[in-house]
């Protein structure tokens, strides 16, 4: 049996998500921005509160347990917040530069490993050893790599075999763009279809989507008709 | 793009027709199959083979890192794998601990469980011993790489605030105690993972939204990822290996024609743009003449 605030969130979750969606009219929208807003100010308490809560768990927690260093942490954290005063705002920049110092170590130590020498040693593979299909595969790798390199190759003039690489370079990066693009197609359709079906199983909660879905579009029309779109969208 | 004076036509139409078409057939071609699923076959590829072979090497009392990298709209497109995924390590008997990367996810951990209760009832899942919810630990990278090294120097709740003492996350210390990370990403926190868990040695698999395959699939390539799930599609092959149809399988006809409605639509597009131009070329020159 489905309660009454189960159905209540469904019916406004499919309203506002709905909502949403009005923006594919083409026009500003007052129900898109209530959505909009919504979201917003959803996603802000959110983050607020879920961010306390780490602070919380990972720092007062185990200073209580007597861990006193996160106390420094905690400090840093503090004078981060100072970045809203206009006259001590400059204490802010220590946590920062603590914090890019540490970024940077903590990523390029890894990044050189997985998006550079491994990423390398991937490309140098068998090209007479293996199975047909892999010796394909591998052919087709680094004769692409290759071809694909010579495309970036700036200073140098683009002539004779090398401009042939570098055209055929170019056309390998038209292929692969397309590829991405059918790929960022099938993303964008993936996130659609999902969204349909957690209002679409189970069954019960279909007719609140369709009836959004209609009664949105009939508000759209409607308030596009009578020129109140623009007229009761609030400004940025 | 367009020439100054033109006479309208087919051509016209097919060239300059209101976008507003395209979002209305797309929606309703997805819809209907949604509501009135067709049941297309579909075929698997091998990424899928091999993410399926990575689970089907797990054994009962694993310890398996099950990170969610998504916001709640990523969570429609891959829920698929993760409920798959899920069923497949709770049959195995693997020990779960849910993380999570992104504050709209922490939420996501009850809605799998829900969807696997029968599997963890039947396989006697008790909360602690067998399975955790540690919500919200990934903030960023610094709490990763601290995490992969001293794992309850940041972790010391679940999401509720209980301690996680005496839970089978005792027997976690660093990356190395981990058996496998399964993650889940919309990629916020993954490259985060891949550096300081993948890098080191923890076998790691993924199952990635559609745009995230290109970038993602070199990681596997180069051996730093076991298997890559891909998008709600792989999703729904998964499904189709395990024999438990779900959400993917259901999607696969909405999404077959979704890419069959886009292709009509490029070459509608393409058509009427070259034709319409051509048209008009041919008119300029006939009244040079």
């Amino acid at each position: 049996m489905v309660d009454f605030i189960e159905i209540s969130v469904v019916a406004v979750g499919t309203f506002l998500a709905m909502s949403m969606f009005s923006t594919l009219y083409g026009k500003s929208s007052p129900l898109y921005a209530l959505a909009e807003e919504s979201y917003i100010g959803f996603a802000t308490g959110l983050t607020i509160i879920w961010n306390i809560d780490y602070i919380w768990k990972t720092g007062i927690v185990n200073i209580m347990a007597g861990d006193w260093v996160l106390l420094f942490s905690i400090l840093l954290g503090a004078m981060m917040l100072m970045r809203v005063h206009p006259k001590y705002g400059y204490v802010a920049r220590l946590p920062i530069a603590i914090v890019l110092g540490a970024q940077f170590g903590l990523s390029l130590r890894t990044i050189i490993f997985t998006g550079f020498i491994q990423q390398i040693s991937a490309t140098i593979v068998p090209l007479f050893t293996g199975g047909t299909q892999t010796l394909i595969y591998n052919w087709t790798i680094v004769i692409c790599v290759i071809f694909m390199l010579t495309f970036f190759f700036y200073t140098i003039e683009m002539k004779g075999a090398l401009g042939m690489s570098a055209r055929f370079g170019e056309y390998l990066l038209y292929i692969a763009f397309g590829a991405v693009f059918a790929q960022t197609f099938m993303g964008r359709l993936g996130l659609v279809i999902g969204f349909l079906q957690s209002y679409t199983i189970p069954d019960w909660k279909t007719p609140y989507l369709l009836a959004s879905m209609a009664l949105v579009l009939a508000l759209i029309m409607y308030m596009d008709r009578a020129g109140l779109l623009e007229k009761l969208t609030p400004e940025e | 793009m367009m020439m100054a004076k033109d006479s309208g036509g087919i051509l016209k139409w097919m060239a300059e027709y209101d976008r507003r078409y395209v979002y209305l057939v797309l929606f309703l071609v997805m819809v209907g199959p949604l509501l009135r699923p067709i049941g297309m076959p579909i075929s698997v590829s091998p990424d899928t083979v091999q993410y399926y072979n990575v689970l089907q090497q797990v054994q009962p009392g694993d310890k398996v890192f099950f990170t969610l990298n998504t916001e709640f709209s990523g969570y429609n497109e891959i829920q698929s794998g993760i409920i798959a995924t899920m069923r497949v390590l709770v049959e195995k008997h693997a020990r779960i601990a849910f993380g999570v990367a992104h504050v709209e996810a922490t939420v996501i951990p009850e809605l799998i469980v829900k969807a696997v209760q029968a599997e963890m009832t039947a396989n006697d899942y008790q909360y602690g011993r067998d399975y955790i919810i540690l919500g919200y630990i990934f903030p960023n990278e610094a709490a990763v790489a601290a995490g992969a090294q001293d794992f309850h120097g940041v972790v010391t709740q679940d999401w509720l605030g209980r301690p996680i003492a005496g839970t089978f996350l005792d027997e976690i210390d660093d990356w190395e105690d981990w058996d496998l990370i399964a993650d889940f990403t919309t990629g916020i926190a993954t490259s985060f993972l891949i550096n300081h868990y993948a890098l080191r040695g923890t076998p790691m698999i993924m199952n990635c939204i559609g745009i995230m395959i290109a970038s993602e699939k070199p990681y596997v390539d180069s051996g730093v990822l076991l298997g890559l799930l891909q998008s709600m599609r792989g999703g729904a092959e998964l499904e189709f290996l395990i024999g438990r149809p779900g959400p993917g399988l259901t999607a696969m006809d909405g999404f077959s024609f979704g890419h069959y409605a886009l292709i009509i639509f490029i070459l509608i597009g393409n058509v009427g743009y070259f034709g319409y131009t051509r048209q008009q070329q041919m008119r300029v020159d006939r009244e040079a003449k």
